[in-house]
């Protein structure tokens, strides 16, 4: 007797709201026993978290403030695997989107440029500085048949080592060499005013503050979903993606593909790392105890995973994540180990990566048997 | 003649490569039935935590503790590994997110941490450790001195481990279908090889690798608890594993080199030798070292012929093999 | 079509079960003012890191215990210097919390604290005081340099090692004044330096041990935050002067001493004053003569004549705070930075970027 799950032979559409709202209700109430079992309310935890997460005041700010980088690095995930070329480079092409943009915001802004003007230069330059560290583990994947995955994630390191001797090691242009402050502890030269990017004032709860990055943020993912849902380019690529051997059959030019890719989802991430510089840090946080120990790169794996690769679902689940990870700030505390809060936000993402199976198949229990039997015929009834 | 720059940093590189090699070694196992396991630093933070644990609490002869100490960690290890291969394996998963979600799970934010503050594991150092077993005379002996007679047991299993891991997939007859199981899926299935046992076990056997690569930090290294003890060493060893072409003995290789460039650094300051951005190009060597290794074993398809488990990454899936 | 109606009648219930859930949690949980003052630490590392983040929560224990009842006192650890940051303060200002202690610098920006007008910050190690911004910090290198004269006491050679985390001001003039230390009870020693750039990384710092002592060093040293170099000097028996916290308990032979802080009266001090209403911005700089700065207790290394020598320096640096670092003093290429008889101010030791003559190692890293 074993558990397994075949492939499901229609999906009905509702399954893709119904399973996701599950999973996490299954997630919480596990959540809620381990929380119990040691020594903890679920209910009054819980009520934390939704509150700190989007009730009270102020909340949707800092959620939008975790959530803007999540979403560049996961539409950057997005593009990438949609089309089976794993990109785990996102947080170094942020660093260097970072690094280029700030780059960009000191020179063109201390030239007094008009801000407009100084803020495009920031984004294209964020997008050029990410695209162009992506395009190395793009041509050693296109060209040399490298294994991205490996020769991207080795890239963060070497593009954090690098942030960091950018301020801490070095007089380099980023740093901040003048002032009584600059002598006492590493910091960033910071923007002038015509760089920074100003926010846009909802007024709803009390007013909002809509990050710029988070519009751009919602901007470049409807670009990327007409990209690939209303393209050429785009239909390749998904074709890429689902078969390659049929792709390559009908003449779709894989090595270009993997470049484009390569490079549309590094300049995400390096947008996201412009978005850093100019929306919140206004000006290049190369503390190792800073932009570094956010892991924005990884979690947007995560969070492009639980999207489906779908742009808009990306952003949604981006604010959602932002959100649970703002609120695991409120949570710990004197009376709740920080620890607690990765293990809940381990069983959600489990539990969301198990359910999200279960929209594309179905849990079957099979006796063993040899292979044919095994296999249900495809229109058999169930 | 021991203190010369050579001696000291290939004694340093065994000593701080021995938990990437552990964890390497684990990984190649998971990797090689088809399996990416990308937890395992948050595996072996949790075998660090339950070792230190279990040495601050068992009482009696030291030598009892810290095996306990080691087969905890190992326990510990593969019941992470566990989570993951019952979500990449049974609910095919995407095992690129459900590594990462392991990471977060039991990582430095997550379990190991609240392990860590719950059992009150800091402030005071473990209360037995590993030592060097053979006598300081032994150890005085020229280059071989520090290198070879200067290290703990954990160390000299390590490299029975070695012995073991690439006498198993290259000799015994599991060793072999496991290696079948990771290039074609398919045809593994077809031969009659249990596709989801060979991947479930290896995948549970590489967590306990992990843990004791965690072990290693904690019961020698470095006695004492802090969160994320590890400090990447995780993420290293899967780098490792692409670096010595999913082979046990080159494993080794690679993992002393690492940690020989990890201790390069320091000795390069205490000697009072400058060389330039010195800890900007140390650091990054090992990384982009493995970039080019990288590139050399993919190029025009050598990646096949030098190990990479073909069906690596993708879940098995028995109608469509 | 049955299961689909089955399936999203179980939503629509479960959903209302946890709606519910939350909105009864919220009533009954919102009311929970207890008229308490709500004080918070934020650490940087982890509450219990056996170093600086841990010295910090003992302070802060030390007012809970203080002040009971009257006060509710919380920690967040493990913060990132920047957004995770302001979330936190965030959160805590909605929670009600009035006075904020920001233990690493970079935390508050004057931005964030213009953000917050009722809440009150206190910034340690920074520069920046504004209306609700206050600065604390202490002449730890007071207590350093009386350290680093058990530790040149203690040596039996020429060389001490020392490791260091970051080429920054603060690192630079504690390793000076430990040097300048073990250079008063030893005369011509020698201190060598390796950089780890980071606070707090055990192999590393076990590493850098290594090396040292494999230079020659027959004492260590350290301004990170870990025991990882009293481990290792105790497993080559060789004595070992900590820092930040009483460690002992890593290296009972090999222990000497360490310099700590002692933050609980000053956070004391200051919850009340905010208690009170009296709160008001400063720039605090903590001396050994009010208890700032203390030394741990001595270990069995630390020989009379050694200990007869530190408590004279002791009652001379109570009484002239940071008088360790008069003139004549050289730098490592003899050029003479501090005329005979002149003292280094606050200002220029918050940006001393120099190291003292007698210290071998890069002060840029």
């Amino acid at each position: 007797m074993r558990l397994t799950v075949e492939r499901r032979l229609e999906q009905p559409r509702w399954l893709g709201l119904v399973v996701p709202v599950v999973s996490v209700v299954f997630a919480l109430l596990v959540a809620a026993l381990v929380l119990l079992a040691t020594g903890h309310d679920p209910l009054s935890s819980y009520r934390q978290l939704f509150d700190a997460a989007f009730l009270s005041t102020g909340s949707i700010d800092q959620t939008l403030i975790a959530a803007t980088p999540l979403a560049f690095t996961g539409l950057a995930a997005a593009a990438a695997f949609r089309m089976r070329v794993f990109n785990i480079g996102a947080e170094g092409q942020l660093y260097l989107g970072a690094i280029v943009a700030a780059a960009a915001g000191l020179y063109l802004g201390g030239r007094g440029g008009a801000s407009p003007g100084v803020i495009a230069a920031m984004v294209v330059a964020g997008a050029g500085g990410g695209a162009a560290w992506a395009a190395i583990p793009g041509v050693l994947r296109a060209f040399f048949r490298t294994s991205e995955i490996l020769t991207s994630l080795m890239l963060n390191y070497v593009a954090g080592y690098l942030l960091t001797y950018l301020i801490f090691q070095s007089e380099s242009y980023w740093r901040q060499t003048t002032g009584f402050n600059a002598k006492v502890f590493p910091t960033g030269k910071p923007l002038p005013s015509n760089a920074v990017w100003p926010p846009w004032l909802l007024h709803a709860q009390g007013g909002i503050d809509l990050p710029l990055g988070a519009g751009i943020a919602l901007l470049a993912a409807l670009a990327l979903w007409v990209l690939y849902r209303r393209t050429r380019f785009g239909f390749e690529v998904q074709v890429l993606g689902d078969s390659e051997g049929a792709a390559r059959y009908a003449g779709v030019r894989t090595r270009r593909k993997i470049l484009a890719v390569m490079a549309i989802s590094g300049a995400l991430a390096g947008i996201g790392g412009a978005s850093q510089v100019g929306d919140f840090a206004h000006a290049l946080d190369g503390d190792p105890n800073g932009l570094q120990k956010q892991g924005y790169g990884y979690s947007g794996i995560v969070v492009a995973a639980l999207g489906r690769y779908n742009p808009f679902a990306v952003l949604l689940i981006a604010f959602l994540i932002g959100g649970l990870d703002n609120a695991g700030n409120t949570l710990q505390g004197a009376n709740f180990p920080s620890g607690l809060v990765g293990v809940i936000q381990g069983i959600i993402l489990f539990s969301a990566l198990g359910g999200e199976l279960l929209v594309r198949h179905r849990p079957r229990v099979v006796r063993r048997a040899s292979v044919a039997e095994a296999t249900p015929l495809p229109g058999a009834v169930q | 003649m021991n203190n010369a720059l050579l001696v000291v940093l290939i004694a340093s590189g065994v000593a701080y490569g021995t938990p990437l090699l552990y964890g390497a070694l684990g990984e190649l196992l998971a990797e090689r039935s088809g399996v990416l396991n990308l937890g395992v630093e948050g595996m072996m933070l949790v075998g660090a935590v339950m070792a230190f644990w279990t040495v601050q609490k068992v009482t009696g002869s030291s030598a009892l503790a810290l095996v306990l100490g080691v087969l905890v960690a190992a326990f510990s290890g593969a019941v992470m590994a566990a989570i993951h291969a019952f979500l990449v394996v049974t609910l095919r998963a995407s095992q690129i997110v459900s590594g990462l979600a392991l990471t977060i799970f039991a990582g430095a934010v997550g379990l190991s941490s609240y392990l860590g503050s719950d059992l009150n594991l800091a402030d005071k150092p473990a209360a037995h450790t590993f030592h060097a077993i053979f006598p300081a005379s032994m150890q005085g002996w020229p280059i071989v001195g520090p290198i070879v007679f200067g290290q703990n047991p954990l160390v000299y299993a390590s490299w029975v481990c070695v012995i073991a891991v690439g006498y198993y997939l290259a000799r015994t007859r599991p060793g072999l279908s496991v290696r079948a199981v990771g290039e074609s899926p398919g045809a593994a299935d077809a031969m009659g090889i249990d596709v989801v046992k060979y991947r479930y076990v290896h995948t549970i056997v590489g967590g306990a690798f992990a843990g004791v690569a965690g072990s290693t930090f904690t019961l020698a290294l470095t006695p004492q608890w802090v969160n994320g003890i590890t400090g990447g060493a995780g993420w290293i060893a899967i780098a490792l594993v692409i670096f010595a072409f999913w082979r046990a003995e080159l494993c080794l290789v690679g993992a002393y080199f690492f940690g020989a460039l990890q201790a390069l650094a320091p000795e390069l300051q205490a000697r009072n030798i400058s060389l330039g951005p010195t800890e900007l190009w140390t650091n990054s060597t090992p990384y982009v070292a493995t970039v080019v290794v990288l590139v050399l074993v993919s190029w025009r398809g050598a990646a096949r012929r030098l190990g990479a488990p073909a069906s690596l990454g993708v879940p098995y899936v028995r109608e469509e093999g | 079509m049955t299961k689909r109606k089955l399936a999203l009648g179980a939503i629509v219930l479960v959903a209302a079960v946890a709606a519910v859930a939350l909105a009864v949690g919220v009533t009954a949980g919102s009311a929970k003012s207890n008229g308490a003052f709500k004080a918070a630490w934020i650490y940087v590392g982890p509450y219990n890191d056996g170093g600086w983040s841990q010295a910090h929560d003992e302070g802060r224990l030390y007012v809970q215990k203080a002040l009971g009842k009257a006060v509710q006192t919380t920690y967040k650890e493990n913060i990132a210097v920047g957004a995770q940051f302001a979330q936190t303060v965030a959160s805590l200002a909605a929670q009600g919390y009035k006075l904020i202690f920001a233990t690493s610098y970079g935390y508050v920006t004057p931005q964030l604290a213009q953000k917050y007008p009722n809440v009150d910050f206190e910034q340690a190690t920074g520069t920046y005081v504004g209306k609700n911004v206050s600065e604390y910090f202490g002449a730890a290198e007071d207590t350093v340099f009386l350290s680093g004269i058990a530790a040149g006491a203690a040596a039996k050679c020429n060389t001490i090692g020392f490791v260091v985390a970051y080429p920054i001001p603060e690192v630079i003039r504690h390793t000076n004044a430990f040097a300048l230390g073990a250079q008063l009870a030893h005369p011509g020693i020698k201190v060598r330096i390796v950089w780890t750039n980071s606070w707090y990384d055990p192999a590393k710092e076990k590493k850098a041990a290594q090396s040292l002592h494999g230079a020659g060093a027959c004492v260590l040293g350290q301004n990170v935050d870990s025991p990882s170099t009293g481990e290792y000097a105790e497993s080559v028996g060789i004595p070992w002067v900590g820092y930040d916290s009483d460690a002992h308990q890593f290296a009972p032979k090999s222990w000497l001493t360490a310099s700590v802080y002692n933050w609980g009266p000053y956070y004391l001090r200051r919850v009340k004053a905010a208690m009170g209403g009296s709160w008001k911005p400063g720039f605090y700089y903590g001396t050994i003569a009010d208890g700032f700065t203390k030394l741990a207790p001595y270990g069995k290394g630390v020989d009379t004549k050694a200990r007869q020598l530190i408590a004279k320096q002791w009652m001379r640096l109570k009484k002239n705070r940071g008088a360790e670092f008069t003139g004549p003093l050289y730098d490592q290429s003899g050029k003479l930075r501090v005329p005979k008889g002149k003292k280094l101010t606050v200002s220029q030791l918050y940006s001393m970027n120099w190291l003292v003559k007698g210290v071998i190692g890069s002060p840029k890293g």
